[in-house]
C-alpha cells in the first residue's frame, strides 16, 4: 500500500517535471536557434543543442536601440501601473463601500467597458489624441490604460467581504473617508493590488497595436518612445527571414520579463491566489 | 464566506443598532462620484464615448477620411452580415464560439488538472508551477514568433514531436482543419498558467475537514473530488470561465501574427474581421457594424453566465 | 548680417509664393469636385496651368514610407540627403514604419485627424480610395500638366501605373519593381535541369527536382487582406494564359477558363510534391536552407535573397518563363500620393522632390542601393547602375519588362479582390477545393465587392 503510493508520489512528480519541462522548451529552442550557426535552424530533426555562436546576438543587438526601447517600456508600464493602482483603489471603494445615487449605473457602465472590442476604438481613439496633442508622447501609452475594469471589481471585491464591524468602527471613530482608506483600506486590500500592478504591468508590456499607431516610429533616433515589443514587431518584419538573429531578438527582449516574473514569481502567484479567494466572495 | 459575514450583522444588528448608523453615513455620500471620477473619466474618454461614436458610425457607408461623404443606410450594414460570402458572417461568428469554447472547456479542465498535479508540492513541484506561469509571463507578440517557428511545416518542433512519436504530421497554421487548434495550442500554452494558479488558490482554500469525512465515508478519490473538491471549487470556476470567454472572444493579437485570419478564413473570428474590415478594408461603417455585433455577443454570454450562476450577484462578470 | 538678410529675402519669397499658390489651391478643389464624374481635362489644365516653382524659404515636408529595412534604409537616406544638398532649404522629414499594412493604417489615421504627411506611399488601390475621398492633390497641380516632361522618360508600364481610372495622374512612381525568379544552380545542375523557359518547362523541371526532402518552391499564396508574392505569380500565370483577370473598369473575370487553368497548374504542381505553402517569405527560407530549388520573387528582394543564401551555393536569377500568351509580368511596389491638406510651399517641395528622386542619375544610386528598378531607361546609362548591372545581369532582363509588365486596374476595392484571389489559392492548393469552384466563389464575392464600391 505504501508501495503503492510512494510509486504514485514519484509518477506524480515526473508527470510534474515533464509538463513544466514542456512548458518551458519553446523558451529552450528559441534560446538554441538563437545561438546556432547560420541555416541550422532549418534542420530536420531540429537542433537541440547550442553551439554558442554569439554572433546573431550582436547582429540583432545592434539593429535597435533596445536599452532605449526597454527604459520606454518600464516608464510606460511603470506609469500605467501607478494610475491604474489609484483609479481601482478610488473606484473599487466607491462602488464596494459607499452608497450614492447612480451607483449601479456606473457599476454598469464600468461592466461594459470590458466587452467593448478594443481594435475597433483605435480610430476614434486616435482622432482624440491628435486633438489634445498627444500623439507620440508617453502619455498616450499611459493615461487611456490608467483605469482597469478587473482593477476596480477586485479592489471592490475586498471591499465587500470585509467585516462589517470594521467600518463601523471607522464610522465611530469619526475617521474621513480618506484616512480609512489610506490607513485601513489599502492595508486590506494590498494583495488585490499587488495582482492589479502584475496584471496590469504585463499587459502594459504586452500592448502592441496602439503604441505601433499612437506613435512614429523612428527606430535609431534617441528621442523615440516607442516600447520595445513593437521594436521588436520592427525588427521582425525587417528581418523576416533571419531566424537566428531575430530568435537573439525575441530572447533579449523576452528575459528582462522573466526575470521580473522570476524575482517577484512569489507576489505573481500569491496574488493569483488572492484572486481565487476575492472571487469567492 | 458572505453567509458568514451576513449571519455576523444578523447577529450585531440588534444590540448596536447606533453603529449601524454611523456606518450608513460613512456609506452613503454623493462623494462616490468623486472617488470613481478618475477612473470613469478615462473609460469615458476613451471607451464609451469611442463605442457611442462605433454605434452610430454602424448606421452609415461611413467615409473616415472625409465623413461629409459618408451615406446613411439605417440598418444596411448589418443586413450586409447576412449577406456576406467571404467570410460568411456566421462562419466568423462560429470561429469566435469555437476558439471560446475551445479556451474555455480545454482551459479549466487543463488548469483543473494541473492544479491537482501541483499542489502542495515541494521544491520540484513549485519549479513546476513556475514553468507553467511563465509563458502568461511573456508578451504575445514575442511568444507567437517562437510559436511560428513551432508550427513551421517543414522544421518546427510540433512536427518533429509528432514524427518523434510515428503520429501522422499535421500541415499546422498552413491548413484550414489545423490552423485553429493550433492558435489553441498556443494560447493554452499562453493563458494556462494564469487559471491554473487561480485554481491552486482555490484548492488552498478547501476546508480539510470535508474532504477528511469524504474519505471517511469511504469515498473514493473521485467521489471526493467530484463532490467535495469541484463542489467548493465552484465559485473559482466561474471566475476562471468569465474571464477566459472574455478574453478569447476579443483575442487579438495571436490571430494577426499567427495566422492572419487563413488560411482561407479559417482563424478569421469575429474580433480579427472587425480589424480586417475596419483597418485593412477601410469599410468603416460595416467594421463599426461587426464591433456592435461582437459586443452583443459578449453581453449576452456574460449575461446568461451571470443568470445560470446565481448567488454570485457581486462577481466581476 | 548677410545671413539675416537673405534670411529676410526667403521669408519674403515664401509668403508670396504662399499667397500665389493659396488662390491655385482653392480652385483646384473645385474643379475636382466637378471633374468627379465629367473628368473635366480641359478645366483642370487650364487651372493648374503653372508648375509650382522650387520654394526659396524654409520648408519641412514629411514624408511616409516603409524604407525602414535592410539596403532600402540606406538607399532612402540616401535620396534625402542628396536631396536636402541640392535644395539646403528643405527638409525632409522620413517618417519610417515598420511594415505596409502598418504605414496605411497610420496614414489613413493621420488624414482623419487632419495631420496627413505632405506625400506617403501608397498602392494604387490605396490612392484610389484617398482620391475618392479627395484627401488628394493630383500630379497637375504641382506639375501644372497631367503629363509632366519628366513622365515621358517612365517606362511605359509605369507611366500607366500613375493613373487612375478617372484617366488623370494621381501618383508619381517611387518603388517599381517586378518579379524574377531565383534559383540553387547546384541542385539544377546535379539534377541535369536547364533554366525553364516556359511555365510548362518550369512544371516539370519543378517536378524533377522534388525530391530527398526538396520540394521545388515554397510559395506565400497571401491572405484575405494581403496579396503575396504566390498571389501575384497566380495573376502572371493567368495573363500568360491569355486570361484579362480585370477589365479596365475592374469588372473581374476571375472564373474565365484560362484563370481556371492557371489555378489547376498550381494545384497539380502542390498535389504532384512540388509545391509547398508557407508564410513569410518561405521560398526564400526554403532556398536558403537548400530545401527549394526556385522562388518567384521581387527583383527588390535580390538583397534579401543574396543574404538568406550567404554563399552556400550559386544563386541563379532570370527572367520569368513565358506562357501561350507571351512573356507577362506584374508590377509590385508602390507610388507616391501627395496628400491635399499641405499647404502650397510643401507640395512645391514635394514636387521638386518627386522629380529629384526620379532623375536618371538618383535612380541609378537608387536602384544600386535598394534593387529595385529604375523607373527610366536613362539610368541605365549612369556609371552607378552600369556596375550594377555588371554584376547583375538579370537587371537587363527584368528592366525591360518594365515597359509591358501590368498592374491591377485602381480601384480601392480591388484590394479585397485581391484577398478572394488569394483565398481561390488556398482552397484549391490546401483545403482540396477544385479550382473551378474555389474561383467561382472569389468571382461572385469581387462583384460583389466592386458592386459594394
Amino acid at each position: 500500500m505504501a508501495g503503492a503510493s510512494r510509486a504514485g508520489l514519484y509518477a506524480r512528480r515526473a508527470l510534474a517535471v515533464f509538463i513544466g519541462a514542456a512548458f518551458v522548451f519553446p523558451f529552450y529552442w528559441t534560446v538554441v536557434i538563437s545561438l546556432g550557426r547560420p541555416g541550422e535552424f532549418s534542420n530536420f530533426p531540429p537542433v537541440l543543442v547550442p553551439h554558442w555562436d554569439w554572433s546573431n546576438w550582436s547582429r540583432a543587438w545592434h539593429s535597435a536601440p533596445w536599452l532605449r526601447l526597454f527604459g520606454n517600456t518600464v516608464l510606460i508600464a511603470s506609469g500605467t501601473v501607478l494610475l491604474c493602482l489609484v483609479t481601482s483603489l478610488l473606484a473599487g471603494f466607491a462602488f464596494g463601500v459607499l452608497r450614492f445615487p447612480g451607483r449601479k449605473f456606473l457599476t454598469l457602465l464600468v461592466l461594459a467597458v470590458l466587452m467593448m472590442p478594443g481594435t475597433v476604438l483605435i480610430i476614434p481613439d486616435y482622432v482624440l489624441a491628435n486633438d489634445l496633442h498627444l500623439l507620440n508622447t508617453y502619455w498616450i501609452q499611459i493615461i487611456p490604460w490608467g483605469a482597469s475594469v478587473f482593477g476596480i471589481f477586485l479592489v471592490r471585491q475586498f471591499f465587500l467581504t470585509m467585516p462589517a464591524e470594521i467600518l463601523d468602527a471607522a464610522a465611530l471613530d469619526g475617521a474621513s473617508r480618506l484616512r480609512f482608506l489610506r490607513s485601513i483600506g489599502v492595508p486590506m486590500v494590498r494583495p488585490a493590488l499587488v495582482i492589479i500592478a502584475i496584471n496590469v504591468f504585463l499587459g502594459s508590456w504586452n500592448s502592441f497595436l496602439w503604441p505601433v499607431i499612437m506613435t512614429d516610429s523612428n527606430m535609431e533616433s534617441s528621442s523615440t518612445v516607442q516600447p520595445i515589443e513593437v521594436g521588436l514587431s520592427t525588427f521582425a518584419n525587417a528581418e523576416g527571414t533571419d531566424f537566428p538573429g531575430l530568435a537573439a531578438a525575441v530572447t533579449f527582449t523576452t528575459l528582462p520579463v522573466m526575470v521580473f516574473f522570476l524575482l517577484l514569481q512569489r507576489q505573481f502567484i500569491r496574488g493569483a491566489l488572492s484572486a481565487a479567494g476575492g472571487v469567492r466572495g | 464566506m458572505t453567509t458568514a459575514t451576513e449571519a455576523r450583522q444578523a447577529a450585531a444588528a440588534p444590540s448596536r443598532p447606533r453603529r449601524r448608523g454611523a456606518a450608513r453615513d460613512f456609506r452613503a455620500t454623493r462623494w462616490g462620484w468623486a472617488y470613481s471620477a478618475p477612473a470613469v473619466l478615462v473609460f469615458l474618454a476613451f471607451v464609451i464615448v469611442p463605442t457611442g461614436y462605433t454605434f452610430y458610425v454602424s448606421l452609415w457607408k461611413w467615409n473616415a477620411l472625409n465623413p461629409a461623404l459618408s451615406k446613411f443606410k439605417g440598418l444596411g450594414n448589418y443586413r450586409r452580415l447576412w449577406d456576406s460570402t467571404q467570410p460568411a458572417f456566421l462562419s466568423s461568428l462560429w470561429h469566435s464560439l469555437y476558439f471560446t469554447g475551445a479556451m474555455v472547456l480545454g482551459g479549466t479542465a487543463l488548469s483543473l488538472a494541473l492544479a491537482l498535479l501541483l499542489q502542495r508540492g515541494g521544491a520540484l513541484l513549485n519549479g513546476s508551477r513556475l514553468a507553467i506561469f511563465l509563458p502568461h509571463a511573456t508578451p504575445v507578440i514575442a511568444t507567437s514568433m517562437i510559436w511560428t517557428w513551432v508550427f513551421n511545416a517543414k522544421f518546427g518542433l510540433a512536427d518533429w514531436v509528432l514524427h518523434s512519436l510515428h503520429l501522422p504530421t499535421s500541415q499546422w497554421l498552413q491548413s484550414s482543419s489545423s490552423a485553429m487548434p493550433a492558435v489553441v495550442v498556443y494560447s493554452l500554452w499562453h493563458e494556462v498558467g494564469f487559471t491554473t494558479v487561480v485554481f491552486l488558490g482555490g484548492l488552498a482554500m478547501l476546508s480539510d475537514e470535508l474532504s477528511e469525512a469524504a474519505r471517511a465515508d469511504g469515498c473514493s478519490a473521485w467521489q471526493e473530488f467530484w463532490h467535495v473538491t469541484w463542489h467548493q471549487l465552484k465559485p473559482v470556476t466561474v471566475f476562471v470561465v468569465a474571464i477566459t470567454a472574455i478574453t478569447s472572444l476579443q483575442a487579438f493579437t495571436q490571430f494577426y501574427q499567427l495566422a492572419n485570419g487563413g488560411p482561407a478564413y479559417a482563424t478569421t473570428t469575429l474580433s480579427y474581421l472587425v480589424y480586417q474590415e475596419a483597418f485593412v478594408f477601410s469599410d468603416t461603417g460595416y467594421g463599426a457594424a461587426l464591433a456592435v455585433v461582437l459586443f452583443a455577443v459578449t453581453v449576452f454570454f456574460t449575461l446568461v453566465r451571470r443568470r445560470t450562476a446565481s448567488g454570485e450577484s457581486h462577481a466581476l462578470v | 548680417m548677410r545671413k539675416r538678410i537673405s534670411a529676410a529675402a526667403g521669408l519674403a519669397a515664401l509668403a508670396l509664393t504662399a499667397t500665389a499658390c493659396a488662390g491655385g489651391g482653392t480652385s483646384t478643389p473645385k474643379a475636382d469636385a466637378g471633374a468627379g464624374t465629367k473628368s473635366g481635362g480641359t478645366s483642370s489644365s487650364s487651372a493648374g496651368g503653372t508648375e509650382l516653382a522650387v520654394p526659396t524659404g524654409p520648408v519641412t515636408i514629411t514624408f511616409e514610407e516603409a524604407m525602414t529595412i535592410g539596403t532600402l534604409k540606406p538607399a532612402m537616406d540616401k535620396l534625402v540627403s542628396d536631396f536636402q544638398a541640392k535644395y539646403p532649404n528643405i527638409t525632409v522629414k522620413l517618417q519610417g514604419e515598420p511594415d505596409y499594412a502598418t504605414m496605411y493604417t497610420k496614414e489613413k489615421a493621420e488624414v482623419q485627424a487632419g495631420n496627413a504627411p505632405t506625400i506617403g506611399q501608397a498602392y494604387e488601390s490605396w490612392a484610389s480610395y484617398f482620391q475618392s475621398s479627395g484627401v488628394l492633390s493630383p500630379i497637375s497641380e504641382l506639375a501644372g500638366t497631367d503629363s509632366p516632361a519628366a513622365m515621358s522618360t517612365f517606362y511605359k508600364g509605369i507611366q500607366d501605373d500613375l493613373k487612375l481610372p478617372d484617366g488623370k495622374t494621381w501618383m508619381w512612381p517611387f518603388n517599381k519593381s517586378v518579379l524574377i525568379l531565383f534559383y540553387n544552380a547546384d541542385l539544377m545542375a546535379k539534377d541535369g535541369q536547364s533554366e525553364p523557359k516556359t511555365w510548362d518547362d518550369y512544371a516539370s523541371v519543378m517536378k524533377a527536382v522534388s525530391k530527398d526532402g526538396v520540394t521545388g518552391s515554397t510559395i506565400d499564396p497571401g491572405s484575405a487582406t494581403a496579396a503575396a508574392f504566390g498571389t501575384q505569380w497566380f495573376e502572371i500565370l493567368a495573363r500568360a494564359n491569355g486570361a484579362a483577370l480585370y477589365d479596365k473598369d475592374g469588372t473581374p473575370h476571375l472564373n474565365d477558363p484560362n484563370v481556371v487553368k492557371a489555378l489547376q497548374y498550381m494545384k497539380d504542381l502542390k498535389d504532384a510534391g512540388a509545391l509547398a505553402t508557407g508564410k513569410n517569405y518561405p521560398g526564400e527560407t526554403a532556398l536558403g536552407a537548400q530545401k527549394g530549388v526556385f522562388d518567384i520573387s521581387s527583383a527588390a528582394g535580390y538583397g534579401f535573397e543574396n543574404k538568406t543564401v550567404g554563399g552556400k551555393f550559386k544563386l541563379n536569377i532570370t527572367a520569368l518563363p513565358a506562357g501561350p500568351a507571351g512573356a507577362v509580368n506584374e508590377l509590385t511596389g508602390t507610388n507616391i500620393v501627395v496628400f491635399k491638406s499641405a499647404s502650397a510651399d510643401q507640395k512645391a517641395a514635394a514636387w521638386a522632390f518627386l522629380k529629384f528622386i526620379t532623375s536618371p542619375e538618383e535612380q541609378a544610386g537608387w536602384a544600386a542601393t535598394s534593387g529595385y528598378l529604375p523607373v527610366t531607361s536613362q539610368a541605365l546609362s549612369q556609371p552607378a547602375l552600369q556596375d550594377f548591372v555588371a554584376k547583375n545581369p538579370y537587371e537587363t532582363a527584368a528592366v525591360s519588362e518594365l515597359d509591358t509588365a501590368f498592374a491591377l486596374p485602381g480601384f480601392s476595392w480591388i484590394f479585397k479582390c485581391q484577398g478572394y484571389e488569394a483565398t481561390a489559392i488556398q482552397e484549391a492548393l490546401e483545403n482540396g477545393k477544385q479550382p473551378s469552384d474555389a474561383l467561382n466563389t472569389a468571382q461572385s464575392a469581387c462583384a460583389a465587392a466592386k458592386a459594394q464600391g
